[in-house]
C-alpha cells in the first residue's frame, strides 16, 4: 500500500472506532432506555473540548494566538478520561431538567434546543472556545516518546481507538444485560408498569443519559487528539441525526447493529460521495448528502423500522442469568433439554 | 431610555412573527398530537415560494398571499402524503419525531441544492417610517403587527365561538371520544393542518421580510423561539402560544439591546428552562399527559 492509501484507511480506522463508541452510547440513551437524546452530539462536543484544553498547554503558548481555560498540559490518558467524565457530568443537569417531569416528545424538542443552544454560547463566546475558530494544535497523545514514523503513528492510534472501543464494550455490555439495563428497557418499554414495580423512572433515564454522556466525550476525546482540532462547527445539532441514522438503520438497541450502522451511514456512504465529482455549485454534494440522509430515514422507517439487525429477544434462566447463545441455539433447534429452565424476559 | 424604546418596536415586530408561528405550531400539535420538526422548513419554502414570485416582479404583499396558501398546501399534504401513512403504518411518538425531522432535512437542502448558499432578499417598496410616542417603525413593520393581531383575533374567533373551533377543541381534548360524539375528526385534523399551515406560510414570509437578509437555514434557526414560545404557553394551547409569543419576542429583542444581539436566542433558552423546571406543562396548561396520535 502507498504511503496515501495508509493515511486514508487508518484515518477511516480511526473514524469508524470514533463513531461505534459514540452510537453505542447513543443506543443506550436512545435504544435501551428510550430517550430521543437530539443534543447528543453536545456531549460529544464537550469531551472533545476537555481533551483539547487539557492536553494543550496554557494558552499563552503557542504566540498566545488563541483563548481558552485550563491549560493543564497533563499527560496522555488524563485528558481522555477527564472528556468521559465531562460528557457525563454536562449530561447530568441537562437531564435533570429536561428528563424529570416532560413527556417524551417534550423531552426531544427540549433536547433539540439545548444543542442549537450551546453551539450559538460556543461560537459567541471568544474568551472560553475561541469563537467559531475553535482550537487547533493540539498536541497528539504519545508522539513524543513513542518515535513512530507518521504512518505508523497513524495506526498506533487506529489499534488504540478499537482497544478503547473493545474496553468500553466489555463493560457497556455487563451493563446492557445486567439488570440494570433490564430495568433500563422495562421503563422504555413500559414507564407505568416500571414505576408501579418500584423502579426508579427518573433515576434510571438519568444513568442511562449519563453514561451515554460519558461514551459519547470519550468518542469526542478521541477524535479531537487524532485530528488535534476542535470548532464548534464540527458538532451542530443535525450531526445527532447523523449518529440516529446510524442507530435506526443498523438496528435499534442492537450493538452488532450499531457498528454495522456505522460501516453503512458515516463511513460507506460519506466516502462514497467523496469520489462524487463535483458537480453544480460548491456545497451541492453537501446538500445531496443531507437529502439523502432524510431518505434513508423515511425508506427505513417505513420498510424496516427495526433496523437491519433488530433487537434481539434476550433469554434468562429461571434464576434471572442471561442464557448464553449456545442455549438460545440448542432451543432454536428443538433440542430443547434447557427449555423449561428459559423464560421470556422476567419483569425486571 | 434611548434604546429601550426601540428594542420594544422590534420586540412587538419580533413578537407579532412569532405569535404568527406559534399558533400555528401549537394548533397543529394541539388537534394531531405529531410534533411537526418541519415546521421551520416549511415556513423557509413558503418564504422561498415568495421569493421566487417577488423575483418576477409581483408586490410583496400578493407574495405573502401566495407563500401562506403554499404553507396550507404543503402542511396539508405533508400530513396526508406522509405523516398519516406512516401513523397507520403503525409508527409511533419517536418515530413520527423522526420521520419530520427527516422531512425537515429533505426540505432544507432540497432548496440549499435549488437556491445555494448566499444570502437573499426580497424587493421591497420604500417605505415611510411611523413615529408612535418614542417607537419608531417602517410601514412593513406595522402592517406585519397588524396582521398577526388581525390573525390572533380570527384564530380566537374560530376557536371561541364557532362550530369549528368548538371541535377542534373537543378532538384536541379528546379524540375518540370527539369521533363518537359524530365529530369527523379527520376532517377537523384536515382543517387544523390547513390553518396551521396558512399561518407557518405567513410566518415564513414576514419573517423573511423583517430579518432583510436570509438563507435557506434562517426559518429553521428561529424553529427555536417558536418551539420556545409554544412550550412556554404550553404546547397545544394556542392562547399561551400568544402570550409565550410576547413574552419571548419582548425578552430576545430588549436582551439584544443590552446585553449582546449574539445571545438572543440565549435568552430565549434560559426562559424556556426557567419554566420548564417551574411549570414544565406551560404557563396556561394543565399537565400534558401522554395521548395517543390522532390520525
Amino acid at each position: 500500500m502507498s504511503t496515501g492509501t495508509q493515511f486514508y484507511i487508518s484515518t477511516l480506522c480511526v473514524y469508524a472506532g470514533v463513531d461505534i463508541l459514540a452510537a453505542w452510547g447513543l443506543n443506550l440513551q436512545f435504544g435501551t432506555a428510550g430517550l430521543l437524546s437530539f443534543c447528543y452530539i453536545l456531549f460529544q462536543a464537550a469531551g472533545a473540548y476537555t481533551a483539547a484544553v487539557l492536553s494543550l498547554g496554557p494558552q499563552s503558548g503557542n504566540g498566545g494566538f488563541q483563548h481558552y481555560i485550563v491549560g493543564l498540559n497533563l499527560p496522555f490518558p488524563l485528558p481522555l478520561l477527564a472528556a468521559g467524565v465531562v460528557g457525563a457530568a454536562i449530561s447530568i443537569p441537562i437531564g435533570l431538567i429536561t428528563l424529570r417531569r416532560l413527556r417524551s416528545d417534550y423531552q426531544a424538542i427540549a433536547l433539540l434546543v439545548v444543542s442549537i443552544i450551546a453551539t450559538s454560547v460556543a461560537t459567541n463566546q471568544a474568551h472560553l472556545f475561541n469563537g467559531a475558530a475553535g482550537l487547533a494544535l493540539i498536541p497528539p497523545p504519545l508522539a513524543n516518546s513513542l518515535n513512530l514514523s507518521a504512518v505508523n503513528y497513524q495506526w498506533f492510534f487506529a489499534a488504540f481507538t478499537f482497544a478503547v472501543c473493545g474496553v468500553v464494550y466489555v463493560v457497556y455490555r455487563r451493563l446492557t444485560r445486567a439488570p440494570l439495563g433490564r430495568a433500563m428497557r422495562a421503563v422504555r418499554d413500559n414507564e407505568h408498569a416500571a414505576a408501579s414495580l418500584g423502579k426508579n423512572v427518573a433515576g434510571l433515564r438519568l444513568l442511562a443519559f449519563a453514561i451515554g454522556g460519558a461514551m459519547a466525550g470519550l468518542s469526542g476525546g478521541l477524535l479531537v487528539e487524532f485530528i488535534g482540532a476542535w470548532a464548534p462547527s464540527a458538532w451542530l445539532y443535525p450531526e445527532t441525526f447523523v449518529l440516529l441514522a446510524v442507530i435506526i438503520i443498523g438496528g435499534t438497541g442492537n450493538d452488532l447493529g450499531a457498528i454495522v450502522g456505522v460501516l453503512l451511514v458515516p463511513i460507506a456512504f460519506a466516502e462514497a460521495t467523496r469520489y462524487i465529482p463535483a458537480i453544480g455549485r460548491a456545497g451541492l454534494v453537501d446538500a445531496l448528502q443531507w437529502i439523502a440522509i432524510g431518505l434513508l430515514f423515511l425508506l427505513f422507517l417505513w420498510f424496516r423500522p427495526q433496523g437491519i439487525f433488530p433487537e434481539r429477544k434476550r433469554k434468562y434462566l429461571a434464576d434471572g442469568r442471561p442464557a448464553s447463545l449456545l442455549i438460545s441455539f440448542r432451543r432454536r433447534l428443538g433440542r430443547s433439554a434447557a427449555d423449561s429452565e428459559l423464560n421470556r424476559e422476567p419483569a425486571a | 431610555m434611548s434604546l429601550l424604546g426601540p428594542s420594544i418596536g422590534f420586540g412587538l415586530v419580533t413578537a407579532s412573527i412569532l405569535a404568527l408561528a406559534a399558533v400555528g405550531f401549537t394548533i397543529q400539535f394541539g388537534v394531531t398530537n405529531v410534533l411537526n420538526l418541519a415546521y421551520g422548513e416549511v415556513m423557509g419554502a413558503a418564504g422561498f415560494i415568495a421569493l421566487l414570485v417577488n423575483k418576477a416582479g409581483v408586490s410583496i404583499w400578493i407574495c405573502l398571499v401566495i407563500g401562506a396558501m403554499f404553507g396550507a398546501a404543503s402542511s396539508y399534504a405533508l400530513n396526508r402524503a406522509i405523516l398519516v401513512p406512516y401513523i397507520r403504518r403503525g409508527t409511533r411518538l419517536f418515530g413520527m419525531v423522526i420521520v419530520t425531522v427527516a422531512v425537515g432535512l429533505v426540505i432544507e437542502n432540497t432548496i440549499l441544492a435549488i437556491g445555494g448558499p448566499t444570502f437573499f432578499s426580497y424587493k421591497l417598496p420604500h417605505q415611510s417610517t411611523f413615529h408612535v410616542g418614542s417607537l419608531i417603525f417602517t410601514g412593513f413593520q406595522v402592517a406585519i403587527i397588524g396582521l398577526a393581531v388581525v390573525c390572533m383575533i380570527v384564530v380566537h374567533g374560530v376557536l371561541r365561538y364557532t362550530k369549528l373551533g368548538i371541535a377542534m377543541r373537543a378532538t384536541s381534548a379528546e379524540n375518540s371520544l370527539a369521533r363518537s360524539c359524530g365529530i369527523r375528526t379527520e376532517r377537523i385534523i384536515d382543517i387544523a393542518w390547513l390553518i396551521s399551515g396558512t399561518m407557518c406560510g405567513l410566518a415564513g414570509v414576514t419573517l423573511f421580510i423583517n430579518t432583510a437578509t436570509f438563507t435557506s437555514a434562517t426559518a429553521n434557526e428561529f424553529l427555536v423561539v417558536i418551539v420556545a414560545a409554544a412550550v412556554l404557553g404550553g404546547v397545544g394551547h394556542a392562547y399561551g402560544a400568544m402570550l409565550g409569543a410576547l413574552v419571548l419576542g419582548l425578552t430576545t429583542e430588549i436582551s439584544a439591546a443590552y446585553i449582546d444581539p449574539a445571545y438572543k436566542n440565549v435568552t430565549a433558552f434560559v426562559i424556556l428552562v426557567i419554566v420548564l423546571l417551574v411549570r414544565p406543562q406551560g404557563i396556561l396548561a394543565e399537565i400534558a399527559t401522554q395521548r395517543e396520535l390522532a390520525t
